[in-house]
């Protein structure tokens, strides 16, 4: 029943396609972070050179750059803790107890998705400004505190139903209290997927721009932030620099790139 | 199960009251400075000029072309990830060994994970008219160069274009997914009743997933709101206002070009209406 | 011609050597409704999906209707399948569940209805031809699965276990429903279930299978009554058959079989016992008749441990000096809990086996050797 068929054969082709444009673009951003600039501005694309290490010292040595990264850590970081903290209590509520407006509380956590930055963004600075607190990691961190409680809710709320309502009930039975059940069974069992939806949050801030570009000017930079503004500096434009600075940039995504396959996974696999 | 009344009260009040705080404060406040007259630099307090930004908002012709833009945008990269996501994800279940399928799920959602940012560039980068190596083929064939981003016509196509790169590709492993849960014997059943391996797929497979699509499509409709970070790095609206969407235009209005951040206010405003209108109707629908 | 001819069928996993399929004989005649019959995991569900096409064949030949089929699709080979699960399609109503796969092969829709029209008489599914699978219950569903197979006129029917998710009631009735409509159409028929009450009121043959390997081929008589060895013994009729261990002792021109608890005399000629000091004897329940009080040879005797009611028998498990005895007593005699019984059995009803082989020690006179064109090898019995 394998029959190669012209039909089979374009499939194929088209699958090893998609798998070269998924990495491509991004392992040539890769290879030209190690050119110099010599070596990338030619119109044939080069693929021997002698690397240099050189695009990376200079982005790592920039202060904008180390303050970059530590800003966009302890603002990422914060508002991850601060959402899991408090958000993962309450999605285990809304999966498990019934509650008069169980509904319309998802649904409202779920509109908070449907918010333009923008729209949130504009009140917020002035807001910041007012309070004497712009251009602060405080500000971020409160303001990325709403994007992560809600994304969190919203991925743990189905993490915590596919764990079998029989292991939480067998440890009522075994003299669990309510919080107890919450804390020694609950989250344990249903763990890989609530760090998967963390991962998530923690990736959907890391990456977060727009709302990071009104709300900085220069103390709070996040490292988003830093790294376009490199993209401005006039005619003579470093590519190599820029380069090493979006493969920086994007490294901590991509290292989380195992744990959402596997959160990926787990919240299709079959109840069996 | 024994229920303790006080537990969803202790587990759930926090997070909803800062919820509720973090989103209606600002929301308030934005629709406070709309009908305001407010400016970067201001140095007089504000006044209230209630639905004078709205009003002058209807006359502004770059703010129709924005919405012309959003719209084009919306439906040109929910369409295209769609597609993309249906269509490979189609291919992926049907011609992949299992392990094969692995190494193509953790290629492809690796564009997604990158910050808008670095995708952004990384694209900008590849598309260069003098150096990028997606361009060369045409630099090699014509031997003139080709700045796609420059083009009127072609720059909202190359921007939505990384924007299908990002999540139709993910999405294709999405619909991978979502297709192995389905049982296999309505496919066998299928088959036995004389279906090409195509028409399974058409007729079958995908119409059985049918609810679980049509929330994807919604997700990307939400996603798609969040094109901003994109635009900002390849094109800044440009050329001209080829790629100027509301959320662009709203920008430039409070901050790069007059700073009159409660006209821009307004805008956002009504973006926020007609987005939660929108999806308010879209979700209700979905749910039915 | 035979309609199905099954030559060395192998099944093989992957690139391992375990076979779940051993070179599978068969010949399925035209009209003729075959059952493959075994516990679970013997590989039978493997050979239907073989014959189907759903699964690649390793080694051997398939030929249907005289054609070499190996590498021909399932939608090619003239079959239609009923599954386990029934397998409709939820997301459309039950008419067009059915003309599906008309549709498919562009038959015209004047043809179409008309033949749904007469699919959906036969069955009694009229009034639900514009429900969906999911607001049906499990016998309707399974119903609108075999017309969805009918309507095609296939050459051959193939069943995978379809009643089994059916409660008890239900089966029984579908079971008669599935025999009149193979009276009625006579296609070609190959039935898998592990259900031997299935097996033994549908088929024409029996085939019983065991870990990828046939046991015994033939009608239900001759596997109830003649079964080639232990399993095939054990595995049909219920009450499940008495197996006891004896001692064989030569006595005259015949064997006096001995145990704990009693003695039965089998004459040399029927049964293949030289040389072999004991010997499994199977015995069926409704074959064990309460001994005339008084005799003490060729009886078995057990103490009374359990007593089941049956309706018009009991069914009484006796404690036969460790091992365990069953047999079918009228309840108009039944007996009282812990009563010592005996029991006696006519020798055409005694089967032996084989210790160590568990093959049957039955010499076989020539009626009932398997028939020809099964391409079975008739079990050689020791002389």
């Amino acid at each position: 029943m394998k029959r190669r068929t012209l039909g089979s054969w374009f499939a194929d082709l088209a699958l090893v396609a998609a798998g070269f444009a998924a990495v491509a673009p991004v392992l040539w951003t890769l290879i030209n972070s190690f050119k110099t600039r010599i070596d990338i501005a030619t119109s044939v694309p080069r693929f021997f050179f002698s690397p240099t290490l050189e695009n990376y010292a200079y982005v790592l040595s920039r202060e904008s750059t180390f303050s970059g990264l530590t800003n966009s850590l302890a603002v990422a970081g914060s508002a991850v803790a601060l959402g899991a903290l408090l958000g993962l209590p309450a999605a285990y509520a809304l999966a498990r107890y019934p509650m008069r407006w169980k509904n319309d509380i998802q649904f409202f956590v779920l509109s908070i998705r449907f918010l333009p930055p923008v729209a949130v963004a504009i009140p917020l600075m002035v807001i910041w400004l007012g309070m004497d607190m712009y251009d602060s990691k405080t500000s971020l961190i409160v303001t990325y505190t709403l994007l992560t409680l809600s994304s969190t809710i919203w991925l743990a709320v189905p993490a915590f139903k596919r764990v079998q309502v029989e292991i939480e009930e067998a440890a009522v039975v075994d003299g669990y209290g309510p919080y107890a059940v919450f804390w020694k069974v609950a989250l344990p069992v249903a763990g890989r997927s609530l760090i998967g939806a963390i991962a998530f949050s923690f990736v959907l801030v890391w990456n977060e721009f727009l709302i990071a570009l009104m709300l900085t000017t220069s103390d709070a930079k996040t490292l988003p932030i830093v790294a376009s503004e490199l993209t401005q500096l006039g005619r003579d434009v470093p590519w190599g620099i820029l380069n090493a600075s979006v493969i920086l940039l994007s490294l901590p995504p991509i290292l989380l790139i195992g744990v959402l396959n596997g959160f990926l996974n787990s919240s299709f696999k079959r109840k069996s | 199960m024994r229920f303790d009344k006080r537990l969803p009260a202790v587990f759930v009040l926090p997070s909803m009251t800062v919820l509720g705080v973090l989103a209606l404060v600002p929301t308030l406040f934005a629709i406070t400075i709309a009908m305001q007259d407010r400016e970067l630099g201001q140095l007089m307090p504000p006044s209230f000029v209630w639905f004078d930004n709205f009003i002058q908002l209807f006359s502004d012709r770059r703010f129709l072309n924005s919405i012309k833009v959003s719209l084009m945008w919306e439906v040109v990269t929910v369409g295209a990830t769609m597609a993309v996501a249906v269509v490979l994800g189609t291919l992926m279940f049907e011609r992949t060994s299992p392990r094969w399928r692995a190494v193509l799920c953790l290629l492809c959602i690796l564009p997604v994970l990158l910050p808008r940012v670095s995708a952004a560039f990384v694209w900008k980068f590849a598309f260069h008219p003098l150096f990028g190596a997606a361009t060369y083929p045409h630099r090699a064939l014509t031997g003139e160069s080709i700045d796609l981003l420059a083009d009127p016509a072609m720059a909202l196509i190359t921007v939505a274009l990384v924007d299908v790169w990002q999540w139709g590709l993910f999405f294709a492993v999405i619909v991978l997914k979502l297709l192995e849960t389905l049982p296999k014997q309505p496919f066998e059943a299928a088959r036995l009743d004389h279906a090409s391996t195509w028409e399974v797929y058409a007729l079958i497979a995908l119409p059985m997933l049918r609810g679980p699509l049509i929330s994807l499509t919604f997700v990307k409709m939400i996603e798609s709101l969040r094109a901003f970070d994109l635009i900002y790095v390849m094109t800044r609206g440009g050329p001209g206002i080829a790629t100027e969407t509301l959320d662009m235009y709203a920008f430039s209005q409070g901050f790069i070009e007059s700073g009159r951040i409660s006209y821009a206010s307004s805008m956002a405003v009504l973006m926020m209406i007609a987005t939660t209108i929108a999806f308010t109707y879209l979700w209700k629908w979905t749910r039915r | 011609m035979s309609a199905i001819q099954c030559k060395n069928l192998v099944k093989r996993y992957g690139e391992s050597t375990t076979m779940v399929v051993h070179d599978f004989q068969l010949e399925v005649a035209e009209n003729e409704f075959v059952v493959l019959l075994g516990p679970s995991g013997c590989g039978k569900s493997t050979i239907l999906r073989m014959i189907a096409g759903l699964e690649e064949i390793s080694g051997g030949d398939l030929l249907i209707d005289g054609k070499l089929v190996n590498d021909m699709p399932p939608r090619d080979r003239g079959i239609a399948m009923v599954f386990q699960n029934y397998a409709l399609y939820p997301h459309m109503c039950v008419a067009d569940n059915i003309s599906f796969g008309l549709k498919r092969m562009k038959v015209g829709a004047d043809e179409i209805n008309r033949r749904l029209a007469e699919v959906a008489a036969t069955l009694g599914l009229e009034p639900y031809l514009k429900r969906m699978p999911t607001e049906l219950s499990g016998g309707q569903q399974q119903r609108v699965a075999i017309a969805r197979a009918m309507i095609k006129t296939p050459k051959v029917f193939l069943f995978d276990e379809p009643l089994c998710n059916l409660d008890a009631k239900l089966r029984n009735h579908m079971r008669v429903e599935i025999a009149r409509l193979h009276r009625a159409l006579k296609t070609t028929t190959v039935y898998v279930t592990h259900d031997q009450h299935e097996a033994m009121t549908l088929a024409d043959r029996i085939v019983l299978l065991r870990d990828g390997r046939v046991e015994q081929v033939g009608t239900p008589r001759e596997i109830f009554e003649h079964p080639r060895s232990k399993f095939v013994a054990g595995f049909i009729g219920t009450p499940p058959m008495n197996m006891l261990e004896m001692a064989v002792r030569p006595d005259g021109d015949g064997f006096l079989l001995t145990s704990a608890n009693g003695t039965i005399r089998v004459s040399g000629e029927r049964y293949a016992l030289a040389g072999k000091d004991r010997v499994s004897v199977g015995i069926r329940p409704v074959h064990l008749e309460l001994a005339p009080p008084g005799k003490a040879q060729n009886v078995l005797f057990g103490a009374v441990d359990l007593i089941e009611y049956l309706g018009n028998d009991v069914q009484v498990n006796l404690d036969h000096g460790g091992a365990e005895l069953s047999a079918v007593v009228p309840a108009r005699q039944c007996p009282q809990m812990g009563e010592r019984l005996g029991f006696c059995v006519k020798e055409e009803y005694v089967h032996l086996f084989d210790i160590g082989s568990g093959a049957s020690l039955v010499r076989e006179p020539s009626t009932s050797l398997p028939r020809r064109g099964d391409g079975l090898p008739a079990q050689q019995v020791a002389a």
